[in-house]
């Protein structure tokens, strides 16, 4: 609030430099307040999803903008504040000289609201210790909600009356407040799960400071940028149910993201060459350290250290008009110099990529554009510390390939195609680990096939009608357990006219299909291990349109939108008959389980229907009125989340793989939530 | 021998000496000035001054060279022949050809600070020229003179992305407006090119972009998750998910792709896993968050080994 308090004086002092302008100033702006009153109908956390992104009361309220450019030969002032009446609200001033110097302060907020009226067994939600023990009496514990509010606020000059050197300077403050779900396994993570209330007092401070050259045929730059990320919370405390004495009761510790410093120096750098022809460059390093609080760490010496370092070189070419060629090299390296001299964490992930390729763009004859390339990608990984020969990472290497055909032959058509293909090879390091058939999707070899068109079709100067279409197919061909295909088609389809002075219609329509393909296999519980087959599919479709409808030219509008979103995902399993009889088959032995009754139908399923109707009125060229009512309902279903219960069994006793002490993170999140909203504007 | 080569020189020279003759017969004279394309054009004309381009204090600007012929070239024989729309003289549209349309705009631009990488830039291999984007004459309030605010005038071409920021968890764009700092298309892409030539994002590498914003993931941590400081991408979508927090696939199923072979994620979590189902062990593995109800520091921790603190 202080921070709102300090921006927003500074921001109004700056204000009355406007009268230093000269006589020829230009002076527009805008003033609105809009009145919101809403009802949402749903459950608590239906209401965190509606207002998932926004400040609203349900209680109503008044909410306004206000905009203020000043505009004259030699200066400029810009002046945007909003949301008024809203918790959160957003001040920006930008203003400077003509080709002299820019400069520019704001102030934003933004909540992410995720759950409402949760609840927890502890005592201190938001803070670093939680009180009590679990109980299963529901209606004792305490209620928080879910949300984090990010603040952010800084400023910057950006410096040009030296040109050709140049001068960027900018400075931003985050500071981040809320809580967020997380969780922790009391004792091992095969007894039962504790979903905790992790608070989340973050500060990040971030500097850039970049001078530079930019004079044809050069441009030269260094760029300086720190960041430093504090933490308020080194750990978040709570009592563990499960430890025996004689430590019961002592406060058990879940660590939370520890600060750090971030320094980044860059230089970047271009020089036009003969025959149309540019190097370019890019030369990075950084290095982050984090300081743990964590007492285990720092008796253990702990030092968390990576290094990063980047390389970019780039030869392009436009030697003749028909051709534009490009080569380019990248290596970019991270060294994780990490350190823990008494073995307590010691595996670090280290890892290089190097990159290059080429492309060659041609224009043809009959406004044809024919495009395509070459990349070749090695990356190389590095555990430092990792003793166990299978888990040693294998080295990639990707062979892409590309090539698009661009047509724009007609005066009313432009189309487009695309086709891209990787291989990617993957090489483990030991004879134990290739042979191994469980493959990591993220390391694994794969074949992937991306096709695309695009269509946009504008017939008429007023009427635009556009269609694409994607195709991908990924193939981990060496994958044996794991997963093994990932398909996809989305269809989007945008068309937009307008009627003369009559009307303008809009609307499009999304179609997505996705499908992914996983074959595990069971060693746990089994006597012989057994396989299990899960297809997961995903389709979402929906539509929007829209008209705007100048009853009035000019004076009166109506506008009406719709949209409709539907996702429907589903997982196909087919497991080995044993699962079904034998013990230890994931506890789905002697409850007449089979292939035929355990498939998901409901995963992250929704239906997001929503229309607005709003009419505007110009009184004059500058004062106009609006008044309106939205309608939006969410549907959401979850095999996950339906039948919620925040302890696991209902009643307790808690304790084994089916009990959980949860705190409602993210449940019943579908809500029906109507809007009555009038307001003024005034421009000048 | 030497006759044959007298006639090359010949030819040469006079190839050498047709174009310096034309602009010879073209001279200056062309060009008539920006009050004169006042009269038919005060729109234009206005709103040219009003931008950058019609301030005298920015060096170098149209208006200190010949003003609105400065993109659109000398006017004379445009006047002479009574106007019309592209009637001898040069407009941005799509009848003209792309390059040309470029190279009005890099003429000035391809030297500033905001633009020295346009050659790297995917717009640019794919023939979107700089009036796809912008225009001095019809822009919105806002910088960089758009047609059209962001996020509208990337989804424009980018529609796949568009039907992306539709789905229930999204990053908000869709939340920001004209003034506002939020969250922007261009907060991680460069539209103007960059050394990713693919993606266009303003960082060396997508953590390193991540990051800005979520500087909490970054540790370094005593006991990181692989994939976590590789790349965000392995779990996470960058633009919208059906599933909440943009993960790429739903948990269980995206921790099992990669830990599937040894103990409790090697079992199949089904529909009996459910709050009400009838399974006998393994719900707290399902229902809820699934994997996260324990393993709740899957960016790093600094306690565990397997996140669990």
């Amino acid at each position: 609030m202080k921070a709102k308090i300090i921006i927003f004086a500074l921001i109004i002092s700056l204000v009355p430099l406007s009268n230093a302008f000269s006589q020829d100033k230009m002076i527009e702006g805008e003033v609105s307040l809009k009145g919101i009153w809403f009802d949402v109908s749903g459950k608590e956390s239906g209401k965190a999803k509606f207002t998932e992104y926004r400040d609203l009361r349900e209680d109503g309220g008044v909410y306004g903008r206000a905009r203020l450019n000043l505009d004259t030969d030699n200066y400029f002032l810009n002046f945007y504040a909003g949301d008024f009446g809203y918790d959160t609200q957003y001040y920006k001033i930008d203003g400077g000289m003509w080709g002299k110097f820019k400069f520019d302060l704001f102030y934003d907020e933004i909540p992410h609201n995720i759950t409402f009226d949760a609840r927890t067994p502890f005592l201190g939600a938001g803070h670093d210790t939680l009180v009590g023990a679990p109980n299963t009496n529901v209606a004792t514990w305490d209620t928080f909600d879910y949300s984090i509010n990010r603040r952010q606020y800084g400023g910057g000059f950006k410096v040009d009356v030296i040109r050709p050197f140049f001068l960027d300077v900018s400075f931003q403050r985050e500071n981040r407040d809320g809580i967020k779900p997380t969780g922790a396994a009391p004792g091992t993570s095969d007894d039962f799960a504790l979903e905790l209330p992790e608070p989340v007092q973050y500060v990040t401070n971030n500097l850039k400071v970049e001078a530079g050259y930019a004079k044809k045929p050069l441009f030269l730059s260094l760029t300086y940028f720190y960041s430093d990320f504090n933490n308020s919370n080194a750990g978040l405390n709570f009592i563990d149910p499960l430890i025996a004495a004689p430590e019961a009761g002592a406060p058990n510790t879940f660590s939370l993201p520890p600060d750090s410093t971030y320094h980044k120096g860059a230089f970047k750098g271009a020089v036009n060459l003969p025959f149309n022809s540019k190097f370019s460059t890019n030369l990075g390093f950084s290095r982050t350290r984090s300081e743990t609080s964590i007492v285990s760490l720092i008796s253990s010496g702990f030092t968390g250290k990576v290094d990063t370092l980047n390389y970019d070189f780039a030869f392009t070419s436009n030697p003749v008009r028909f051709l534009d060629a490009k080569v380019y090299y990248k290596y970019y390296k991270r060294d994780n110099k990490s350190d823990d001299p008494t073995g307590v964490a010691n595996i670090f992930l280290s890892y290089n990529i190097s990159t290059y390729g080429g492309e060659l763009g041609f224009k043809l004859p009959a406004k044809l554009y024919l495009s395509g390339g070459y990349k070749y990608v090695k990356t190389e990984r590095n555990k430092k510390g990792e003793t166990d020969p299978e888990a040693i990472l294998p080295f990639n290497m990707d062979n892409i390939y590309f090539v698009d055909l661009k047509w724009t032959g007609l005066d009313f058509l432009d189309a487009k195609v695309g086709y891209e293909k990787l291989d990617r090879d993957a090489h483990y390091r030991t004879f134990d680990s290739a042979v191994n058939p469980a493959r990591r999707f993220s390391y694994a070899a794969q074949n992937r096939d991306t096709y695309k068109a695009t269509v946009d079709i504008f017939p008429l100067e007023n009427l635009n009608f556009g269609l694409e279409y994607r195709y991908r197919k990924i193939d981990y061909s060496d994958t044996i357990l794991g997963l093994r295909s990932d398909k996809r088609h989305e269809l989007n389809i945008s068309a937009d006219y307008l009627i003369g002075k009559i009307a303008k219609l809009y609307g499009y329509g999304d179609y997505g299909w996705i499908k992914f393909d996983q074959l595990q296999q069971q060693t746990e519980g089994l006597v012989t291990p057994a396989n299990w087959d899960a297809k997961q599919k995903d389709i979402t479709y929906g539509y929007g349109i829209g008209t705007e409808i100048y009853v009035i030219p000019k004076k009166l509008t109506l506008v009406f939108q719709h949209n409709y979103l539907r996702s429907n995902g589903n997982v196909d399993y087919t497991l080995d008959p044993v699962f079904f009889t034998a013990a230890g088959g994931a506890g789905l032995d002697g409850i007449g389980a089979n292939n035929a009754n355990i498939d998901i139908s409901r995963w992250d399923d929704y239906a997001l229907y929503s229309f607005k109707i709003k009419a505007v009125y110009n009184f004059t060229k500058f004062l106009a009125a609006s008044i309106g009512y939205a309608y939006e309902r969410l549907r959401y279903k979850d095999a996950q989340l339906d039948g919620y219960q925040f302890v696991n069994p209902p009643g307790g006793p808690v304790t084994g793989t089916n009990g959980a002490y949860l705190t409602g993170a993210y449940k019943d999140q579908s809500y029906k939530a109507h809007l009555i909203f009038g307001g003024m504007s005034y421009k000048f | 021998m030497g006759k044959r080569l007298l006639i090359i020189l010949s030819v040469l020279l006079i190839f050498l000496l047709v174009p310096i003759a034309q602009n010879v017969v073209k001279g200056d004279s062309g060009y008539i000035g920006s009050e004169v394309c006042k009269d038919c054009h005060e729109g234009y004309y206005k709103s040219f001054m009003k931008s950058v381009h019609g301030k005298k204090a920015v060096p170098g600007s149209p208006v200190n060279k010949e003003g609105c012929e400065s993109c659109h070239g000398p006017s004379a024989q445009h006047v002479e022949k009574g106007g019309g729309r592209g009637v001898a003289i040069f407009i941005f549209g799509r009848k003209t050809d792309p390059s040309t349309r470029d190279s009005k705009c890099l003429a000035c631009h391809e030297a500033s600070r905001d633009l020295p990488f346009w050659n790297l830039s995917k717009h640019k291999s794919f023939v979107i020229t700089c009036d796809n984007c912008h225009s001095i004459h019809g822009a919105v309030p806002g910088k960089n003179y758009l047609k059209v605010a962001e996020p509208d005038l990337c989804f424009g071409c980018h529609r796949n992305i568009r039907a992306q920021f539709n789905k229930q968890s999204h990053h908000p764009i869709k939340e920001a407006f004209v003034g506002r700092q939020a969250l922007k298309c261009s907060s991680c892409h460069n539209p103007m090119g960059t050394f990713d030539v693919k993606t266009m994002i303003k960082a060396d590498s997508v953590n390193e972009l991540c990051y800005k914003c979520h500087a909490e993931k970054r540790g370094p941590f005593a006991f990181e998750h692989m994939p976590v400081p590789e790349n965000c991408l392995n779990c996470h979508e960058v633009h919208g998910s059906n599933h909440s927090r943009l993960l790429t696939r739903r948990v269980p199923f995206l921790c099992q792709s990669c830990h599937n072979v040894a103990g409790h994620p090697s079992q199949p979590y089904t529909k009996l896993h459910s709050f009400t189902g009838p399974a006998t062990v393994g719900k707290n593995k399902f229902f809820g968050r699934s994997c996260l109800n324990c393993h709740g520091n899957i960016h790093g921790s600094s306690l565990s080994n397997h996140w669990l603190r």
